[in-house]
């Protein structure tokens, strides 16, 4: 089955084509990874995936039904991490996935998600004094305390240093094994190529290949994915 | 509505951990009651001061910093509407005013020997109004306003001489006539009038019609202007 059905998408803001003609598909269970520069036009077509901007033009089905339309209803069942979003400074981390947990009509149980993100020690942490990669990992809980079936990570590592950059590539590790359909929305080729099954590589608003990061790799005749965009922009490094 | 209960229950801790909303939402309107030895004349004023205090002092930079974190972004993302949050917010808001001001009133009697207000429920009502007219302006600012910082300075900006001019902070016989004229056409009037007369026993029906209509407009004009992103 078909998790997410992107077809021709369209939006610009004025006369920025921020996304011109992006198709793709996304089978359920899969990590599916749009990675590419900033400005590339990725947040905007995760953002048409989540209900959140309208499109100018083109189809969009996530899980059979259009996000534009039925919003709410896609909102039990999709959970999203949204690139810069934050939560007020003081905040308890219990607290944020307690009430994260009474929107949902079947929210997974939030102690569990908190133990299994390894929150427990920071429970009555603020928000504000957590690090970055405590941050994100409370937000990725966030995305994952309505028990969804769809998750859509918007540059979870940005920002991130190494130690927390890899650990986070775990927490999504795990993620994947239980079997929730993951679009993981990256700068990062390399993250992009160790996390993903499949791969959209952006540019300027449209996708300059696809597929699983060994086949654009070998189509390229490169070693990396990042290479592999270099090559497919036709500039070298 | 289990959802806007927890939203609401998160608000008013948060505010409560706001040192600067506790201290002039609570002991603030203590230490003028303790400077004017506990007279109780100026206690209706300082009822509509706390309320702005909160509705305008504090409520539009928490309301900007939600849109500027994108806080009001990732709710959109959850079944639960942004403008639940928002609603959340204002009775957070209305409840913190009423407890600062029953705090403020029970001090007054109890400390300093004051008559108890002869009106209560008249006087909840219009502390209520008061209170929700002040946030509709609150919001006002925040849809104007872009950013964070400056949402909260106009807030206060425009707050701090109103509390004056209104008569909520020093009583108005006490302005030149010049500034006194000026407080007939402010909004928080009608709410110190409202609360003034409730006080003294009477249910003022024209400054709480006046405050309903303010929160209509205002409501109105909020919602027009108002950017989630
Ligand atoms: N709200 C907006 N208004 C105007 N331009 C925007 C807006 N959001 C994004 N853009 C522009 O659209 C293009 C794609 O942006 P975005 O989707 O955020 O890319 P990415 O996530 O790949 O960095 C960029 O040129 C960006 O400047
Ligand atoms: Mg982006």
């Amino acid at each position: 089955m078909e998790a997410i059905e992107v077809t021709d998408l369209r939006k610009s803001y004025g006369d920025t084509n921020a996304v011109d003609g992006v198709t793709f598909t996304v089978h359920a269970g899969q990590t599916f990874g749009i990675v590419g520069h900033n400005g590339a036009g990725k947040t905007t077509t995760v953002e048409c995936l989540l209900g959140l901007k309208r499109p100018d033009g083109g189809t969009l089905r996530v899980l059979g039904r259009d996000p534009a339309r039925e919003r709410r209803a896609l909102a039990q069942r999709i959970g999203a991490q949204l690139q810069e979003s934050a939560l007020p400074d003081r905040i308890k981390v219990v607290e944020a996935l307690r009430l994260f947990a009474s929107f949902y009509h079947r929210p997974a149980d939030w102690r569990q998600v908190m133990e299994r993100w390894s929150l427990s020690p920071l429970a009555r942490r603020a928000y504000g004094d957590l690090s970055g990669g405590q941050k994100q990992r409370l937000m990725l809980a966030l995305a994952l305390v309505g028990d969804p079936e769809v998750v859509v990570l918007d540059e979870l590592t940005t920002g991130l240093d190494p130690v927390a950059r890899r650990e986070t590539w775990r927490l999504v590790g795990d993620l994947k094994r239980s079997g929730t359909t993951v679009v993981l929305v990256s700068h990062y080729f390399d993250e992009t190529e160790a996390l993903c099954d499949k791969v959209a590589v952006f540019a300027r608003g449209r996708v300059k290949a696809m597929g699983t990061p060994d086949e654009i790799i070998a189509r390229t005749g490169t070693a990396s994915l990042e290479e592999a965009y270099f090559a497919l922009e036709g500039t070298t490094r | 509505m289990k959802a806007f209960t927890a939203l609401t229950v998160t608000e008013l801790r948060l505010l409560s951990r706001d040192p600067a909303s506790l201290f002039f939402t609570m002991a603030f309107p203590l230490m003028l009651l303790v400077l004017k030895r506990g007279e109780s004349a100026p206690v209706p004023g300082y009822l509509a001061m706390i309320a702005a205090i909160g509705g305008m002092g504090a409520l539009p930079g928490i309301v900007a910093a939600y849109r500027e974190r994108k806080v009001l972004k990732r709710l959109a993302t959850t079944p639960v509407s942004p403008l639940l949050l928002l609603g959340a917010q204002l009775v957070a808001q209305v409840t913190a005013a009423l407890a600062g001001s029953t705090l403020l009133v029970a001090a007054a009697i109890v400390i300093f020997g004051a008559k108890a207000p002869a009106n209560v429920p008249a006087l909840a009502v219009a502390l209520v109004l008061c209170s929700v007219m002040v946030c509709a302006l609150g919001f006002v600012i925040a849809a104007i306003m872009r950013n964070t910082r400056g949402a909260g300075l106009i807030g206060m900006l425009v707050m701090f001489p109103m509390i004056f001019l209104a008569g909520a902070a020093v009583p108005r016989k006490a302005l030149p006539d010049s500034l006194r004229q000026i407080g007939d056409f402010l909004p928080l009037t009608p709410g110190v009038d409202a609360l003034t007369s409730a006080w003294a026993g009477t249910a003022a029906f024209f400054p709480m019609l006046i405050l309903s209509g303010i929160i209509v407009a205002g409501t109105a004009l909020a919602t027009a202007l108002f950017r989630w992103e």
